[in-house]
């Protein structure tokens, strides 16, 4: 069901992501994460094509977090914010936290090698159905993405939508 | 003194020191290495011991940072540059896309000369050059080292060749005629010194990238003026 992939310049972590759908607590479930309960990421999957595009943020969060160099407060907002193309970072968790009438959550846990994530404990949090984490597509919103990210058609020529939205989170330091 | 220039030694990132170091130049060394279950390449810009350190860092920075805003800009165009992974800032590495299944301009021109294919069976590719070149500096985006080299040709989904831009290292953003117009003096220079007899390909070239371009004039102007002088301008008087 869940996705778990070791960082290959962080080899010591491990990022986990799990998805559900028909959530009925996402309030409960953000109020949790603020008050640090989670120890995750939790992000709304209608803007997320591809695990790809999570592992990258979840590898750049813990990249500038190793040089000290983070924007946000923690790993996990860390995470969200890096999902964003701008620098604003009350619009990126707006738009890419999850909100409180979400009824889809895609969590992401950094974690050790060693230690296995503590599944269950995230499992009894959410109350919802957990789906595979790579069938995150069909839960994404195609036409959103195209809009939050600025996709023109004419950039469709030389990749596809996921290629134009990494490219956009890989450059925002640079824009 | 073999450290001392910073050349030949490997990497000291961890990651780095087991991957396969597939090119070294003076500016950079390129490696392959599997990222996030992808094949990727590092363009890792090392430090230059010959050059004062604040200065030296200072350049990395600027010309790693500039070669991400290129490919994007490029990218959003529609023009095809290999998508960018992740910047590493305090290596001054840029992971990129692999791109596979791909040769070089300069291999697939060279192989169609050995092979005795006219000339006139590459007009066609030097036309999307043209175009391609056209659709950059349109978007005021100047390469800096346009060889046939830095360009890939891969069989796209409907068996076209596609044509890519790669390594913007020494690339940054211009409107100016007279960049533009380097820009293709330094390609000429290129394509006719490592491909001989190819005067009429070139010209090719011109024509499609003139037609594709409404400032084509001004920068054709330019090519000219800077063909008489070399690529430096006279600073004299």
């Amino acid at each position: 069901m869940h996705l778990s992939n070791s960082l290959e310049l962080f080899p010591e972590f491990v990022v986990t992501q799990l998805l559900f759908k028909d959530v009925k607590n996402c309030a409960e479930l953000r109020k949790m994460a603020m008050e640090g309960k989670i120890a995750g990421a939790l992000i709304n999957p209608s803007v997320v094509l591809d695990p790809f595009q999570t592992l990258l943020a979840a590898n750049k969060a813990v990249h500038v977090q190793k040089i000290g160099k983070m924007k946000t407060r923690s790993l996990y907002s860390e995470i969200i914010f890096n999902l964003s193309p701008t620098n604003n970072i009350s619009e990126a968790f707006k738009r890419f936290g999850v909100s409180d009438s979400d009824n889809a959550v895609l969590i992401v846990l950094v974690h050790n090698k060693e230690e296995a994530y503590n599944k269950d404990d995230v499992l009894s949090k959410v109350d919802g159905q957990q789906i595979p984490a790579d069938q995150m597509s069909t839960l994404s919103d195609l036409a959103k993405i195209k809009k939050l990210y600025k996709v023109a058609p004419q950039e469709e020529k030389c990749g596809n939508v996921l290629d134009a939205v990494i490219c956009r989170m890989a450059a925002k330091d640079f824009v | 003194m073999a450290e001392a220039d910073g050349g030949s030694a490997r990497s000291v990132l961890p990651y780095l020191c087991e991957a396969e170091l597939i090119k070294q130049g003076a500016e950079a060394r390129v490696y392959r290495i599997r990222f996030l279950g992808k094949n990727a390449i590092v363009k890792e810009r090392f430090p230059k011991r010959y050059r004062h350190p604040v200065l030296d860092e200072k350049l990395t920075r600027r010309r790693t940072a500039q070669e991400v805003r290129s490919i994007l800009r490029c990218r959003k165009a529609g023009i095809a540059a290999p998508v960018v992974y992740f910047v590493d800032l305090g290596s001054n590495c840029i992971f990129l896309e692999e791109i596979t299944d791909s040769i070089t301009v300069r291999e697939h021109v060279a192989a169609a000369q050995a092979s005795g294919q006219s000339v006139e069976s590459m007009h066609p590719l030097a036309e999307k050059m043209g175009r391609i070149l056209a659709k950059m500096h349109d978007e005021d985006v100047i390469h800096g080292d346009l060889t046939t080299s830095n360009m890939l040709l891969k069989p796209d989904r409907s068996g076209d060749l596609e044509l890519l831009l790669i390594d913007f290292g020494l690339s940054f953003v211009s409107a100016l005629a007279e960049d533009k117009g380097v820009d293709l003096y330094v390609l000429e220079k290129a394509f006719l010194s490592t491909h001989p007899n190819t005067e009429t390909l070139f010209q090719k070239l011109l024509q499609s990238y003139t037609a594709a371009s409404k400032k084509a004039p001004a920068v054709i102007k330019k090519l000219d003026e800077v063909r008489l002088r070399g690529r430096k301008r006279s600073m004299v008087g």
